[in-house]
Order: C-alpha cells, then sequence, then structure tokens
C-alpha cells in the first residue's frame, strides 16, 4: 500500500498530508487533523453521527475514503461558525436546548444544513423524514426538530 | 473503531481503464462506487479486497438522461438521490421513486447509486424489485464488447450476479412506459430504515379493462429477486377483476421460497405476499385508468 501526500480543502482551509488510501474521511479529520468535532459512533453508516458534507452532499465520513474526497470541498462542524459567531442552526441548537449528550449533535446539525440548504421552507414533517439518516440515543428529537425549525426561519430572515 | 486493512487504490479515469484493472485482478479487486456498503463491510472484514477501483472519477458513470420516448437511463455513478429528484422518474416511474423515497437514511441516497445499490445483489433491494418490474436493463462493459442483460438474468443467486471477470455494470436503461400502463409498489419493513422482509412491485398495461402485459417482481422472499412469471400468467388476457387478482396473489406466493431469519419468519413472509401483490395490482390498475 502506498503512501501519498494529498491536499485537502476543509472548511475552506487547505491541509497536506501524508495518508494511505485506507484512511476514512472520519480518521483524516480526527485522528491526523484534530478535527474532533465529527463524531463516529456505529461505523457502519447506520447513525449519522459522523456526517459531513463533501462537495455540499451529506457524506457519512466513516464510510468514505479521505483519498477520494481530496479534490472536494469538505466542510465539518468547525467550518460553521464564521467570524466568531454561531451559524443559525447552532445558536437554535443552544436555545432550542436540542443537545443531550451532544454525540449526535455535530452530525444532526451537518445533516441539517444540506437539508435546508436544499429546503428553505420545510414543514416538520419533511424536516423528520431529512434527519431520518441521524439517530439520538437520547431520543430528543422533538427538541432538534424544534431547533432546525427555528434555524430555518432565523435562515429566511437574512441570518445567513 | 477497527481500520479498514491495506489495499492498493486506483483512480481510473475511463470505463476501459477500469474494466482493464479488474481483468488484471479478477477477484481479489473491488469496485467501489458510492462505499455505503462496500466500506462498512470491509470494515467488519466480511469482504477482503487487495485492489479498490474506484470509479468515481470517471465523468461517463455520471448522468441521468430525460424519459423521452427513448426511455429513461442513468450511469453507474448516479446517486439515488440524482434519481429521487428527477420530476420525469416521480412522473414517469413512479415505482422507481417510492422505492427510493422510503430509504430512511439520507446520506445513504446522497453518497450511495441505484448501480451500487442492485450489484450487492442482495435479494431485499427495493430499488431492485421495483426495476424489475419497469423492465430494466443493465449496461455492462468488460474486457469483451460492451453487453446488455435484463435485470431478471443477472441476479443468479443470492448475493450472486451474471457479472463476469473484469466486467461492471456501467449504466441502467428503462423503456418508456406505453399507454395504459400503471404500476405499484409496496413493501413491509420491522422499522423505518431497515430492510425489506417482503417488497412487492408491479407493472400491468391494460386496454378496454384486459391485461395486456403483466410484470409481477418480488423481493426479500427468495434467494434472489424475481419475476412472479405464473401469476403474470393468470392475469394476461383476461379482465382484470377483484377474483382474478387475488388468484393471481395465491399464484405468486405460491412461487415464492421464504425463510424465516431475523426480519420474519417463513410463513408471514407468504402470507403479506399475497396482500401487498394484491395490493400492489390494485394500485396498478388505478393508474393505469387515470
Amino acid at each position: 500500500m502506498r503512501k501519498e501526500i494529498a491536499v485537502f480543502n476543509i472548511n475552506d482551509k487547505s491541509y497536506e498530508v501524508i495518508l494511505t488510501p485506507n484512511v476514512t474521511l472520519a480518521e483524516l479529520l480526527r485522528e491526523k487533523l484534530d478535527l474532533t468535532g465529527t463524531k463516529c459512533a456505529c461505523g457502519a453508516g447506520e447513525c449519522g453521527s459522523c456526517t459531513v458534507l463533501v462537495n455540499g452532499q451529506p457524506t457519512f465520513s466513516c464510510s468514505t475514503l479521505a483519498i477520494a474526497c481530496k479534490d472536494k470541498k469538505i466542510l465539518t462542524i468547525e467550518g460553521l461558525a464564521k467570524n466568531g459567531e454561531l451559524h443559525p442552526l447552532q445558536k437554535a441548537f443552544v436555545e432550542t436546548g436540542a443537545i443531550q449528550c451532544g454525540f449526535c449533535t455535530s452530525g444532526m446539525i451537518m445533516m441539517a444544513k444540506a437539508f435546508l440548504d436544499e429546503n428553505p421552507n420545510p414543514s416538520r414533517f419533511e424536516v423528520k423524514e431529512g434527519l431520518s439518516g441521524n439517530l439520538c440515543r437520547c431520543t430528543g428529537y422533538v427538541k432538534i426538530i424544534d431547533a432546525v425549525m427555528v434555524a430555518a426561519e432565523m435562515i429566511r430572515e437574512g441570518g445567513r | 473503531m477497527r481500520s479498514l486493512k491495506p489495499f492498493d487504490y486506483f483512480e481510473p479515469a475511463t470505463i476501459k481503464e477500469a474494466t482493464k484493472l479488474l481483468s488484471k485482478y479478477g477477484g481479489r479487486a473491488q469496485i467501489l462506487a458510492g462505499g455505503v456498503d462496500l466500506i462498512p463491510r470491509m470494515r467488519k472484514g466480511k469482504i477482503k479486497t487487495d485492489f479498490l477501483v474506484n470509479i468515481q472519477k470517471i465523468p461517463e458513470l455520471s448522468y441521468l438522461s430525460a424519459g423521452g420516448r427513448k426511455g429513461l437511463k442513468f450511469g453507474a455513478m448516479t446517486s439515488l438521490h440524482a434519481l429521487e429528484l428527477s420530476q420525469d422518474i416521480h412522473k414517469l416511474y413512479p415505482v422507481l421513486h417510492e422505492a427510493i423515497h422510503q430509504i430512511a437514511s439520507v446520506q445513504a441516497k446522497c453518497i450511495g447509486t441505484a448501480v451500487g445499490n442492485l450489484c450487492v445483489a442482495t435479494p431485499a433491494s427495493d430499488v431492485a424489485t421495483a426495476l424489475m418490474a419497469l423492465g430494466a436493463e443493465l449496461m455492462i462493459a468488460g474486457p469483451r464488447s460492451p453487453r446488455i442483460e435484463p435485470i431478471e438474468k443477472f441476479y443468479v443467486g443470492y448475493l450472486k450476479t451474471s457479472l463476469r471477470a473484469g466486467e461492471m455494470v456501467t449504466g441502467v436503461s428503462l423503456p418508456s412506459p406505453v399507454a395504459g400502463s400503471g404500476t405499484g409498489f409496496f413493501n413491509l419493513l420491522r422499522t423505518k430504515g431497515d430492510s425489506a422482509k417482503v417488497s412487492v412491485a408491479v407493472a400491468i398495461t391494460l386496454k378496454n379493462g384486459i391485461c395486456q402485459e403483466a410484470k409481477i417482481s418480488l423481493g426479500a422472499v427468495a434467494p434472489t429477486i424475481f419475476r412472479a412469471t405464473k401469476a403474470e400468467t393468470v392475469l394476461k388476457g383476461q379482465k382484470l377483476s377483484a377474483d382474478l387478482i387475488s388468484k393471481a396473489a395465491d399464484a405468486a406466493v405460491k412461487e415464492t421460497q421464504p425463510i424465516t431469519d431475523v426480519r420474519s419468519t417463513a410463513e408471514y413472509r407468504e402470507v403479506t405476499t399475497g396482500i401487498l401483490v394484491a395490493r400492489a395490482l390494485g394500485k396498478a390498475v388505478e393508474r393505469a385508468k387515470a
């Protein structure tokens, strides 16, 4: 297995990394770059906690090879806040109390970001469908859905 | 979390390059499309691979043609989500839209491909069940000249396809729906997001109430997805009454070879196959008349 020097574009910053092809995107983020906001739970693409955006598409970073993402734009939870100000989704999760243990939160927020980018004015039912690939073991779903509805409104009113 | 075992990695730029690599490494190579199924199975050690051929960088595999008179075509790298969003598919092939839409995980649909789903060859694929009722054909490239395979012939056994050494599926084509045709899709799941315990898709063509053409495709009730041809024969040339639909449903049940597993008992699979076939035929008649 050959090692390779690859350049990654993560949260609009460029990272040069030496890696082997069997490194997953989640391993690259957490272990090589210390971007530990992305969480890994099931490792099998079932729970959604490792969700990041690759070229805008919500992606299981545990089931994606890092090397396959080297020409793509990667967005993680660390890239959402701008100039010290939280993203509306982050604000809404805090204000609504949509966080219990917090382990699913970054995956939920990244999935919600991709969902609202595609559907900025969703119904509650559409939010449920949009987040159906993300599990919350604390079962705090009601407040998570509340938070996404609040964030959608904040974004529509120009909060970014 | 366990890391992936080492492998050599390739990013071919053309189909020809990809099939060359697949021919060279044979059974020791795996194709990486979306990776939704492959990477977790590699991590669990269920798939061992020495060579990984990533087909994501092959531009000629990412397309979705308009569903005109020539039918509809999509490529091996076209994501399930792209198909789900297609208005042509929603309008012309509603059962394919339904089969994709009910898949719970949005991420799996955004990175996962329909062709990848087909090539896993699980008998529980709702997408494959829908595509079989729609008369899908697979476009296959390999060391020799490209070939076209009807989806029924693609599945030769449990998790087994007719792909030969060095071959890969490059895309899927669907015939354009004829006048008077209607389709229906129903499945049963333990919970949303689980694999189907029974999956049923049907397509019929009616002329003056008489059934001209019938396709009944059954998933998760045999080692492969298959067409219930005896049940189809019950319908062809006949007036589609409630009584005839129930006879066809009974015939379909007799063609199943269900097993008992973690998702369902064989008996339950049999009973519900009949119910879902009848329900899907009812829906197809309703759509054919609309």
